[in-house]
């Protein structure tokens, strides 16, 4: 290092230099009680997590960044905490006890007192109704809007007194999503209330905030780094307490830095590897890194509009395509290690298999298996009647192209093997990388033949915006490819009426082999999410929920302390 | 004195005029690009996670529905009293993001600048001289080298060869006590503008407070000046490695442009005659030769101006440098029309500064040149 860790006494000696020099060179800013002086509890070294951007606003109902989401979940607490088995597993946080009404249409919560803001205001459930009452405004256009859909409006959420407040529903749904919407972070009204509410994300708040979480916000440098320090007044539990003396949002926006930078020991987690990197530092930096695997959330697919192109409207069409592209080779190809470890799964559908009880095991991928490809495509009247080695039919060989996003390397050497595969069936796809921005728009406005693209799944099922048919009052902006089933739609409607999962499960279950027979998509993988963490951390959770779960119990051992301020 | 009297201030004056309906028409055609751009700034809420009212909310919070005309004779109506309204995505103002990112992009930029073409000049005069000598073969070569290489990928090399692997060797030797300490000045960091300890200093204090500055001075003097100074140095360290990224091409071109002019200048007359006057070797170069070689070079200069302040944006994103490039490529890829409109404002006022400075520059550093 270049600059020692205590002040260097010869630099003293250069007092000399004149004291406007200082003075207009200085910095700036507001001094405060360092973080150790104040230090209530016993908290060691420093954990610094590569993230490709800065944060865009901490501001719960308006967060911008995944980065924003991560860093909010550490400055508070749920107000229902979940673990993850199979399903998510509810357990109390700011809310100490909660209980669904017999009817499933009323949410009560019951807050833990001890809880208060940085400032030693008590946080209440005037608080919690703040929060909502932001997410409603449409001044504030808050991305959890949504939430609020089915509250019906005096109770959004109705305030008992400072520790009681109830949620009332129009209507009984999914329990885990109901968990989800009455979870929304508790806003500091007596901070915010008079705030401008449009413009609420330039709000001090955003960059500088104030919440009653186990760790606070303790600088934050523009496009620099975000550093976290132990809530000196964190008042919840002491189990919540943080080990960790800080932690260093460190941004690096590109790849290849971030990885140096991780392999230097620049910094100590980073997520979204590459495999052929996985690979190197598996080998390379055996002793300093683990490679923990978080779990199948992100997916692929090729989607085929039959609007644009008329073939794909034939499901013989859409049946021979999938079994024409080998996805085991390409998994193997290029979501394997060398050392064998496979990094995804074929898929049936857009749940998550991490949901256990939900997935449907029973849906077997279509297998590879070109000649049986090539017999479909004649049964759909596609032939080589040429034999030029594309198949055409009325003269018209079959011919389009798949667009895809650039700078998804994962995905551009997908659709080079896809490509290969589809020649040996006689079909001839063009691959077009367009800019992410072009790629979306061109995406949303369906104006494509075939799309390579992903999707990125939650925890609890809500598959309505990507399957249920679009119709003029109910317009279905992800639903891509205009999938339209009146079984689905009314699979769906019942599964996200039936409040128990268990029941909803089946459900679940026979929607997903529908859509997996009428193949809107060529599903391809689930990919399982490789991260990379020092060794020196220990009790780290890493998992589907989230790729630094919980960091107040992330710990170092007193002999591997890397930062000792 | 003699300075003031060289600049044609009518001449400066004609040509800032000018660069006001320059800087419109560059607004302007920004604008256009931007409109014809697929999507706009709403398109980051269309995302299954969101409902698709809130895409609506955006578009009618923002006025995006509004016809482009409309918005761009707002926008224009605003940017005459220098307006440029607040950022869509960070619902800031946008001079407060272009206060954030402007210094940090012009400390890098300047120090590259005035180390760089010193550099270049040194060595296309060092080659002149030396023409035709291997000396001047090997600076030719490693010059064209460096010109003819992309800047983002000289910055990546310079991450894994020096800030990797040099670096790793380096700490390596001083923890088994062959290289003394002081050689952990060859430890780079990969990117940044500080050292993690000195972010983690940084969050725990500030170096400087105007408030202890002035109820204080010489406690803060004290206590503060070796704080100030270990950050200062640690941001040199780090503007090394984009320093020598962003500058080697400009040395490089520099070094070119130098050599041919000088060439062509001491072969002049007048060079004859201070040598037959019996001017040491050292003097001709320096006092007789170099003054007029240098005209091209102040063009060079003059161009370089701007990226003062829209900086190299490839360089600057990869060594995670928070200047004016990144915040010019996050404003596109947001589609942020206030912002990416007012980093090309400021970029444009730059590129008619810097070309009026060369053009001033002539004229002072040749007096044979006059505009009145």
């Amino acid at each position: 290092m270049l600059v020692p860790q205590t002040w260097n006494p010869a630099l003293r000696t250069l007092g000399a230099l004149p004291l406007a020099l200082l003075v207009a060179c200085s910095g700036g800013g507001a001094a405060k009680d360092g973080g150790a002086s104040g230090a209530k509890w016993e908290t060691r070294d420093t954990l610094v997590i590569a993230t490709p951007s800065d944060i865009g606003s901490l501001i719960p109902v308006k967060p911008r960044t995944a980065s924003d989401q991560f860093i909010i979940s550490e400055l508070t607490v749920p107000t229902i905490d979940s673990d993850f088995d199979c399903s998510l597993k509810k357990k109390p946080a700011l809310a100490k006890s909660y209980e669904w009404s017999d009817d499933g249409k009323v949410v009560k919560l019951e807050l833990d007192d001890r809880y208060t803001w940085e400032d030693g205001k008590p946080v209440t459930a005037d608080d919690i109704a703040f929060a909502y009452e932001l997410a409603g405004d449409k001044k504030v256009a808050s991305p959890r809007f949504g939430y609020l859909e089915f509250m019906t409006e005096d109770a959004r959420p109705k305030v008992i007194d400072d520790t009681h407040v109830e949620f009332h529903f129009t209507r009984a749904y999914d329990r885990d999503t109901q968990a989800a919407h009455v979870d929304l972070t508790a806003m500091p009204r007596h901070i915010l209330g008079d705030a401008d509410r449009a413009t609420l994300e330039g709000h001090e708040f955003a960059t500088k905030p104030t919440f009653y979480g186990p760790f606070r916000l303790a600088k934050h440098t523009p496009n620099q780094s975000v550093i976290l320090e132990p809530n000196w007044n964190f008042t919840g539990p002491e189990e919540r307490r943080p080990r960790l003396s800080r932690v260093m949002f460190k941004v690096i926006p590109e790849y290849s830095a971030r990885l140096i930078a991780l392999e230097k020991g620049d910094v100590d987690f980073m997520e979204s590897l590459q495999i052929a990197d996985v690979d190197r530092l598996r080998k390379e930096h055996a002793e300093d890194l683990r490679i923990v695997l978080r779990g199948y959330r992100a997916m692929d697919y090729v989607g085929w509009n039959g609007s644009k192109y008329e073939p794909f409207n034939d499901l013989k069409v859409r049946q021979a395509l999938a079994h024409g592209v080998d996805q085991q080779r390409i998994i193997g190809k290029i979501l394997t290690g060398e050392d064998g470890t496979v990094y995804a799964r074929p898929a049936i559908g857009t749940i998550t298999p991490e949901l256990c009880g939900v997935h449907n095991d029973d849906v077997k991928p279509l297998a590879y298996d070109p000649e049986k490809a090539k017999a479909l495509l004649a049964e759909a009247g596609w032939t080589d009647s040429d034999g030029d080695g594309w198949v055409d039919k009325g003269g018209q060989k079959m011919s389009f192209t798949m667009v895809t996003n650039q700078g998804n390397k994962r995905r551009a050497d997908a659709a080079v093997e896809i490509q290969a595969d589809m020649k040996k069936i006689g079909v001839d796809m063009q691959i077009d990388f367009k800019e992410a921005n072009t790629f979306f728009d061109k995406v949303e406005a369906r104006e494509y033949e075939a799309f390579l693209a992903g999707w990125s799944a939650g925890l609890f099922v809500d598959p309505s915006s990507i399957w249920q048919s679009e119709t003029p009052d109910r317009p279905q902006p992800f639903n891509h490819t205009l999938y339209s089933n009146a079984e689905v739609d009314q699979l769906i409607d019942r599964g996200l009426a039936t409040p128990d999962p268990r029941e909803a499960a089946p459900i679940w279950k026979e929607m997903q082999q529908k859509i997996y027979e009428d193949q809107p998509y060529m599903f391809l993988w689930w990919i399982n999410i490789p991260v990379a963490v020092s060794s020196r951390f220990e009790n780290t959770t890493i998992d589907v929920l989230s790729p630094h779960r919980n960091l107040y119990q992330w710990e170092v051992p007193a002999d591997k302390v890397k930062y000792k301020r | 004195m003699q300075l003031l009297k060289g600049i044609p201030w009518k001449y400066a004056g004609r040509k800032l005029l000018l660069a006001i309906p320059l800087v419109l028409g560059v607004v302007t055609l920004i604008f256009v690009l931007l409109e014809l751009a697929p999507g706009d700034a709403s398109t980051k809420f269309l995302n299954p996670d969101f409902p698709p009212e809130v895409k609506q909310m955006v578009i009618e919070k923002y006025g995006l529905d509004r016809p482009a005309w409309y918005r761009y004779f707002l926008m224009m109506k605003n940017l005459a009293v220098l307006d440029f309204g607040r950022s869509i995505t960070a619902e800031r103002p946008v001079w407060d993001l272009v206060a954030d990112a402007l210094p940090n992009t012009v400390i890098l930029s300047f120090v590259t600048l005035i180390v760089s073409y010193p550099l270049g000049i040194l060595l296309g005069t060092w080659q002149a001289i030396r023409q035709n000598k291997p000396d001047d073969t090997a600076i030719s070569v490693g010059s064209l080298l460096f010109y003819s290489m992309p800047s983002f990928w000289f910055a990546m090399m310079l991450q894994l060869f020096i800030s990797y692997y040099l670096s790793n060797w380096v700490s390596g030797q001083i923890e088994a006590g062959t290289l003394p300490g002081f050689m952990n000045v060859f430890d780079f960091d990969v990117s940044g503008m500080y050292s993690n300890d000195l972010l983690i200093a940084m969050s725990m204090d500030d170096p400087w407070t105007w408030g202890q500055i002035l109820s204080d001075p010489l406690g803060a003097w004290n206590e503060r000046f070796p704080w100030w100074l270990e950050r200062n140095l640690s941001m040199l360290h780090h503007l090394i490695l984009p320093g020598i990224a962003m500058g080697i091409a400009s040395s490089a071109g520099a070094a070119r442009y130098m050599r041919s002019s000088l060439l062509e200048v001491i072969r002049q007359d007048y060079i004859r005659t201070a040598r037959a006057k019996g001017l040491p070797e050292r003097v001709v170069i320096l006092k007789h030769a170099m003054r007029n070689a240098l005209l091209p070079i102040i063009t060079l200069f003059g161009l370089s101006i701007p990226y003062l302040f829209s900086g190299s944006v490839l360089v600057e994103v990869v060594f995670a440098w928070p200047g004016m490039g990144r915040l010019i490529i996050d404003s596109i890829f947001a589609q942020d029309t206030p912002t990416i409109v007012a980093c090309f404002f400021v970029s444009t006022l730059l590129v008619v500064t810097g070309n009026l400075i060369s053009d001033i520059s002539y004229a002072v550093v040749d007096p044979r040149i006059r505009y009145d």
